[in-house]
C-alpha cells in the first residue's frame, strides 16, 4: 500500500516544478503549461486525500474533474490571448510585452 | 366662510406668487392683473371674516382668538403647526395689509408701466402680501419667524428692484443686514420660550408666563431678545439707519413696505407678545426709550433733509418712534390705532410723492416748487397727508395723537409726555416745510416745473381713497361708527390690552395739542414761506447743528467705521484662516498627500508579467511562513 505522504510529496514536487516554470521561463506557451503542472498537482493533492480520507465519498475526485474542466477552459482562453499577442507583436516573450504599466 | 377659513388670505396671494414667478412672462400684461385680483380677493375675504368676528364678539362672553390650520411636521414631541389665530389684532392688521397692498398694486399699475421687470415687480408684491398676511395670523412663532424672513427678503427683493444703480443695490443689502440683526434676536428668543416651555404657540406661553413657569431671568432674555426683533423691523434705533435709504426702491414699494405695513411688524410683534412684555418688569420701559430716542433723532432730521422721500421717510421713523412709546405705556389700542390711521396717511404721502417723482424725476425738494398748479389733486392729497401726519383737527392723525398723549399723560412720567408734545411741534413744521417747499412758491427748477402733470387714473384713483379715508379713519375711535360697521363699540373696545378702553377726551391735553399743532404749522409758514431765507438764517447761526442733523447725527459714519476696523478686520482674520489652515492644510492638503503617495507607488507597476508572478510567489511563501509560525 502506497502512503498518502508519497502521494503529497509527488503533488509537492510538480508544483514546485509549476512554480519555477512560471517564473524562469519567458515564452508564454511555456508559463501556460507550468500553470498547467501546478493545476495537475492540486489534482493530485485532492484524489489522494479523497481516496484516504473519505473514499466512501466522492467530492475529492469531483473537484478533481472540476479542475480538469476549468484548466481546459482556461488553456482554450489563454492560447487565443497569447496567440493574438503573436499575431499583433510578433513574439510570446513576456519580457518584451510591458506596456500595461505607468 | 368664516375665522376658521382665515388662513384663505393669505394662500391665495401666495398661490398667486409662485404662478407669477414660475409662469408670469407667459400671461397676458405679464400677470399684473392675476396679482391685483388675488390681494383684491383677500380684501374681500377680510370682510367675511371681521364679520364673523364681530358676529362672535356681539355673541358676548369671554371670547378666545379662534384658531385654525394643520399640523406640518411631528418629530418625537416636537410639533410644528401651520397655524393660524383670528383675533381683534390680526383684524386690524389683515384690513391695514390688506387694503393698503391693494391700493399700492392699482396704484403700481400706473407707475411700473414700462418697467423692465414689470412681470417680477407684481410677483414679488404678491408675495410681500402673502408674507404679511401670514406674518399677522401666525398663532406660533415658528411660523410667525417664518413669515417674518419672508417679508424681510420681499423688501429686499423691492429696495433693489433697480439693482442696476449702485446705490439701490447698497441699500437692500444695507436693509437685508440691518434688519437681519434684529431677527436673528427674534430667533434666539423663540427657541429660548420653546426650551423652556416646549411649544412654539402663542397662547401656551403667554399662559406660562403669567402662571410663573418660565424662570424669570430666562424669561427677561427672550422678551428683550423679541424687543430686538421688533426694532430691527421697525427701523426703531439703533437699528433706523437702513429706513431711509429704502427709498431707493419703486415709491409705492416704500408706501406699502416701508410706511403701511412691514415697519409696523415690529410694533405688531410687541402687541401680539405684550403678555410676556407685561410678565416681566422694566422690559415696556425698554420699549419706551427706544421710541423716545427714534422719535427725537428722526423728528429733528426731518427738519433738514431735502429729498421728498427721505422726510416722509423720517416721519415714518417718527411715527414708529411714537407707537412704541404707546407701547410703552401698555396700551395696544392705542399702539393699534396709530398703526391704523398712520398705514392711510403715510401711504397717501409717500404714494403722492410717487405722483411728483414719476411726472418729474425729480426727487429734491431744492428743485421744486410751485407744483400744485401744474398737479393739483396731488398737492391736494399730499397736503392732506401732511396734515394729518402733523395731527390737525380732524383728520386721522390727530385721534390717534390724541389717544397717545393721553395714554402718555396717564402711563409714563411727565418727561417723556413733554417730549411726545415736543415732537408734535416739530412734526407739525417740517409737514408743513414740506408741502411749503414742493407745492408753493415760485418754481425753483424750470425743467422740473415743466413736465409736472397730473397722474393717470390707476394712480390717481388710490390717491383719492386714500385721501377719503385720511378725513375718515380717525372715526373709528367713536361708539358711532363702531357700531355702523358692527364694532361692539370705538376701536378702544374692539382692541384692548385688558379692559375695554372707551374713547375719551381730556381737555387739557387735546387743546394743548391743537395749540402745538397749529404753532407748528404758523412756524413753518413763518420760517419756509415765500423763498424760506428765515429757514436758512437759522440754518446759518447754528451751523455744527445744522451739519450734524444734515449728516444724520453721524450714525452711518459711525458704522461705517464699525464696518471698516472691526467687521472687515475681523472678517480678514476669518478669512486668512479658512484660507491657509482649513482650505490649503486640511483640504488640499491631504489631497495632496494622497497624490503624492499615489506617485511614489505607482513606479511598482513595471507591466512585466514575471515581475508579478514573483511578487505573488514571495507573498504566499511569506504568508504560509507566518501562518507556520504563528499556528505552532
Amino acid at each position: 500500500m502506497i502512503r498518502l505522504e508519497s502521494f503529497l510529496v509527488l503533488s509537492a514536487i510538480l508544483f514546485s516544478l509549476g512554480v519555477y516554470g512560471v517564473l524562469a521561463r519567458r515564452h508564454a506557451v511555456l508559463i501556460l503549461m507550468s500553470v498547467e503542472l501546478m493545476l495537475n498537482a492540486a489534482s493530485i493533492n485532492m484524489v489522494a486525500f479523497a481516496a484516504y480520507t473519505s473514499p466512501e465519498r466522492f467530492t475529492g475526485v469531483i473537484f478533481a474533474i472540476f479542475i480538469i474542466t476549468v484548466a481546459a477552459a482556461e488553456v482554450g482562453l489563454a492560447l487565443a490571448i497569447v496567440l493574438r499577442l503573436f499575431r499583433n507583436r510578433t513574439t510570446a516573450n513576456v519580457d518584451e510585452v510591458h506596456q500595461l504599466k505607468w | 366662510m368664516g375665522m376658521e377659513q382665515a388662513w384663505l388670505i393669505p394662500a391665495i396671494p401666495a398661490a398667486a406668487a409662485g404662478i407669477l414667478i414660475l409662469f408670469g412672462k407667459y400671461l397676458p400684461r405679464k400677470g399684473d392683473w392675476l396679482s391685483v385680483l388675488a390681494i383684491g380677493t383677500s380684501f374681500v375675504l377680510f370682510f367675511f371674516v371681521l364679520h364673523d368676528l364681530t358676529d362672535a364678539l356681539a355673541r358676548g362672553g369671554e371670547f378666545t382668538a379662534v384658531h385654525s390650520g394643520r399640523e406640518w411636521v411631528r418629530i418625537g414631541s416636537f410639533n410644528l403647526r401651520i397655524g393660524f389665530q383670528v383675533d381683534q389684532l390680526a383684524a386690524v392688521m389683515l384690513a391695514v395689509v390688506s387694503f393698503i397692498s391693494l391700493m399700492v398694486q392699482v396704484y403700481s399699475l400706473g407707475y411700473m408701466k414700462g418697467d423692465k421687470r414689470y412681470g417680477w415687480y407684481f410677483a414679488v408684491q404678491s408675495l410681500f402680501a402673502a408674507a404679511m398676511l401670514t406674518l399677522v395670523l401666525a398663532d406660533n412663532f415658528l411660523l410667525l419667524y417664518f413669515a417674518w424672513e419672508g417679508v424681510g427678503l420681499c423688501s429686499f427683493l423691492l429696495i433693489g428692484h433697480y439693482h442696476e444703480r449702485r446705490s439701490a443695490a447698497e441699500a437692500a443689502k444695507k436693509a437685508f443686514i440691518t434688519t437681519r440683526l434684529g431677527d436673528v434676536g427674534l430667533l434666539i428668543g423663540a427657541i429660548l420660550l420653546y426650551r423652556s416651555v416646549g411649544t412654539f404657540d402663542m397662547s401656551t406661553i403667554f399662559d406660562a408666563a403669567r402662571s410663573g413657569q418660565i424662570d424669570h431671568a430666562y424669561l427677561t432674555a427672550a422678551v428683550l431678545l423679541i424687543l430686538l426683533g421688533a426694532m430691527g423691523k421697525s427701523a426703531q434705533f439703533p437699528f433706523h439707519v437702513w429706513l431711509p435709504d429704502a427709498m431707493e426702491g419703486p415709491t409705492p414699494v416704500s408706501a406699502l413696505i416701508h410706511a403701511a405695513t412691514m415697519v409696523v411688524a415690529g410694533v405688531y410683534l410687541v402687541a401680539r407678545t405684550m403678555p410676556l412684555f407685561q410678565v416681566v418688569d422694566g422690559t415696556l420701559v425698554a420699549v419706551t426709550a427706544v421710541g423716545l430716542i427714534t422719535t427725537f433723532m428722526s423728528a429733528t432730521m426731518g427738519l433738514v433733509m431735502t429729498d421728498i422721500k427721505r422726510v416722509v421717510a423720517y416721519s415714518t421713523l417718527n411715527s414708529l418712534g411714537l407707537m412704541f412709546i404707546a407701547l410703552g405705556a401698555g396700551s395696544v389700542t392705542v399702539a393699534l390705532l396709530y398703526v391704523f390711521t398712520h398705514a392711510f396717511f403715510k401711504a397717501l404721502l409717500f404714494l403722492a410723492s410717487g405722483s411728483v417723482y414719476h411726472a418729474t424725476d425729480e426727487l429734491e425738494v431744492t428743485q421744486m416748487g410751485g407744483l400744485a398748479k401744474k398737479m393739483p389733486v396731488t398737492a391736494a392729497v399730499f397736503t392732506l397727508g401732511a396734515m394729518s401726519m402733523a395731527g390737525l383737527v380732524p383728520l386721522a392723525g390727530f385721534w390717534n395723537k390724541d389717544e397717545l398723549l393721553l395714554s402718555t399723560f396717564e402711563n409714563h412720567n411727565i418727561f417723556v409726555y413733554l417730549a411726545v408734545l415736543v415732537s408734535v411741534l416739530i412734526t407739525a413744521l417740517y409737514m408743513t416745510r414740506l408741502v411749503l417747499l414742493v407745492f408753493t412758491g415760485k418754481p425753483r427748477n424750470e425743467h422740473v416745473y415743466e413736465h409736472a402733470r397730473e397722474p393717470g387714473p390707476a394712480m390717481k384713483l388710490p390717491l383719492v381713497l386714500l385721501g377719503v379715508l385720511t378725513v375718515f379713519a380717525g372715526f373709528v375711535v367713536f361708539d358711532g361708527v363702531g357700531h355702523l360697521m358692527g364694532f361692539p363699540g370705538g376701536f378702544g373696545e374692539f382692541l384692548f390690552t385688558h379692559e375695554p378702553e372707551a374713547f375719551r377726551i381730556n381737555a387739557g391735553v387735546t387743546a394743548s395739542s391743537i395749540v402745538l399743532v397749529l404753532v407748528g404749522i404758523a412756524g413753518g409758514f413763518y420760517f419756509w414761506g415765500g423763498a424760506a431765507e428765515r429757514a436758512k438764517a437759522v440754518g446759518e447761526a447754528v451751523p455744527q447743528v445744522y451739519s450734524l442733523l444734515r449728516n444724520k447725527f453721524y450714525m452711518d459714519d459711525a458704522y461705517q467705521w464699525v464696518i471698516d476696523r472691526v467687521v472687515l478686520v475681523v472678517a480678514g482674520v476669518v478669512y486668512w484662516y479658512d484660507r491657509v489652515i482649513v482650505n490649503d492644510t486640511g483640504v488640499n492638503g491631504t489631497a495632496d498627500a494622497t497624490r503624492f503617495g499615489g506617485f511614489l507607488l505607482k513606479f511598482h507597476e513595471t507591466g512585466l508579467m514575471p515581475n508579478y508572478a514573483l511578487l505573488m510567489t514571495v507573498g504566499v511563501v511569506v504568508l504560509a511562513v507566518v501562518a507556520f509560525i504563528v499556528g505552532t
